[in-house]
């Protein structure tokens, strides 16, 4: 077996693990698609009924519930690895560092894609957004926004997993890096709503995966240290 | 009820001749927040032996096993484990080692089964489905493989964290109160675990209060006091003389 495929297989063994824990407890989906609902209904409300103003509204807010979702759902994936020791039991285990960042990883991505699909069906509902003509870019822009959302949450929920106060550490850490994506991803789903009259939609969707490479690349190479001891 | 026999390590690890020693470490020390929970050990202990670390609490016996599990490094001082040393081959060292601390490490979400199973994929364990029935077996568990682990008494939970060191091939098993939580008869699997290790040639360091019913399976004692070792017993391990004070750093120890 080569290594790749080694580390690809403790990858999905971890990742595996993460979704059946979630699968029973059902603390990362449920949390964060009430979160995701309940930020929509609020900016939906502060701004009122003019259909026309939330549908111009609508790509900002997707993108503002699922980064604050995001946030939560990194998170209790995180929570996790503190029943009765098992982080340090994970961080013992004789495996290539990346490969436990590439499954925390991946657990974090299908939680945010299952998030992303729901609340961009929420968005269209309740914004009147129409989404049917423009699904494949607005797909490519959810798939490449999630993975930036679960590549910089894995890492920084395992920098704070260890702290008391985790909770208010993690989006402070998180959410001014997850600016550049907000911005890009918030400008392509526009672009794909409007049907890219500029042409800029491809622009903003190499933002989008420059953001991915840059920081799945980084978590890669730097998870590792946050799992031993300083 | 745990089996008689139990399936360990089929690794060879080859004569204790051949062996380097199992543990060496020289002035070990660790401070947190400044005070050192270990003030400088200096032991060696030969490969295969079982060895017992006792002192009462704050002694530095769990910080020792953590620093020699590579989950702490130390803040002074060095050592090896199987020759290979704790600051630069950690990599090496990790599959060599086996750890069973105050804490299972087991998710409660996943059943019994399930824990062993991920716990043999990260250990790159042979047959690991057939490995993974045995170890249930051998540590009585096997009528409960299917049940979550958040059903599980502590005794239950620590027998579980058990079988996964079965699932390794580590040459230093390190056991931290591993009969906390244990009724009798899952003492008598710990006493059986020392005996299935001590025949393979598996070096065994355990750290408790009281050694009563391990005592016939053992073959040294270190006792420990407040982060330093005050005396050597037995057959297996040597102390060096006790350097409370690492040089050139303000490492105070009162005692």
């Amino acid at each position: 077996m080569t290594a790749l495929r080694y580390e690809a297989r403790l990858a999905l063994a971890i990742a595996a693990k993460d979704a059946r824990a979630e699968m029973r407890g059902r603390q990362a989906v449920v949390s964060t698609l009430f979160f995701a609902a309940v930020v929509l209904l609020l900016f939906g409300f502060a701004l009122g009924p003019d259909r026309a103003r939330l549908a111009e509204a609508a790509p900002g807010l997707l993108w503002l519930a699922l980064v604050f979702a995001g946030v939560l759902a990194v998170s209790r994936l995180h929570l996790i690895e503190t029943d009765d020791g098992a982080l340090e039991q994970l961080a013992l285990y004789p495996v290539p560092r990346r490969a436990i960042y590439a499954g925390k990883a991946l657990a974090g991505l299908a939680v945010m894609a299952v998030l992303g699909l729901v609340v961009l069906g929420a968005v269209a509902v309740l914004f009147g957004t129409s989404i049917g003509s423009a699904i494949v870019p607005l797909l490519a822009t959810l798939m490449l926004g999630v993975v930036g959302i679960a590549a910089v949450g894995t890492f920084y929920a395992g920098l704070t997993v260890r702290l008391r106060a985790r909770e208010v550490m993690l989006p402070l850490l998180m959410l001014p890096i997850l600016a550049p994506l907000l911005l890009g991803a918030v400008k392509a789903t526009a672009a794909a709503l409007a049907g890219d009259p500029f042409g800029e939609l491809g622009a903003w969707l190499q933002l989008l995966v420059a953001f991915d490479v840059i920081m799945l690349t980084a978590g890669l190479a730097t998870y590792g240290y946050l799992l031993e001891d300083g | 009820m745990p089996r008689t026999t139990i399936y360990v390590s089929p690794r060879s690890l080859g004569s204790h001749d051949q062996r380097p020693p199992a543990v060496v470490t020289t002035d070990l020390a660790r401070l947190f927040a400044g005070r050192p929970a270990l003030a400088g050990v200096s032991l060696t202990v030969e490969p295969g032996r079982a060895i017992a670390l006792l002192g009462p609490n704050g002694a530095g016996k769990t910080t020792l096993l953590r620093i020699l599990s590579t989950a702490l490094r130390p803040s002074y001082g060095s050592g090896q484990v199987d020759g290979l040393d704790l600051g630069r081959d950690v990599d090496a060292i990790r599959p060599r080692i086996a750890y069973l601390s105050h804490a299972t490490g087991l998710y409660d979400d996943l059943t019994a089964r399930e824990n062993l199973a991920f716990a043999a994929t990260m250990l790159a364990t042979p047959h690991a489905e057939v490995r993974v029935d045995r170890a249930l077996e051998d540590v009585g568990l096997i009528g409960r493989r299917r049940d979550l682990v958040r059903t599980f008494s502590a005794g239950m939970r620590k027998r579980l964290a058990l079988a996964r060191i079965l699932l390794g091939e580590a040459s230093l098993v390190l056991l931290d109160e591993p009969m906390a939580a244990l009724d009798d008869e899952a003492m008598s699997l710990v006493q059986q675990l020392l005996g299935a290790w001590r025949e393979v040639g598996v070096t065994v360091l355990v750290a408790a209060h009281s050694i009563e019913r391990l005592e016939s399976h053992l073959d040294g004692r270190v006792i420990m006091e407040r982060g330093l070792v005050t005396a050597v017993a037995g057959n297996g391990v040597t102390s060096h003389a006790p350097a409370p004070l690492v040089a050139g750093h303000p490492l105070t120890v009162t005692r």
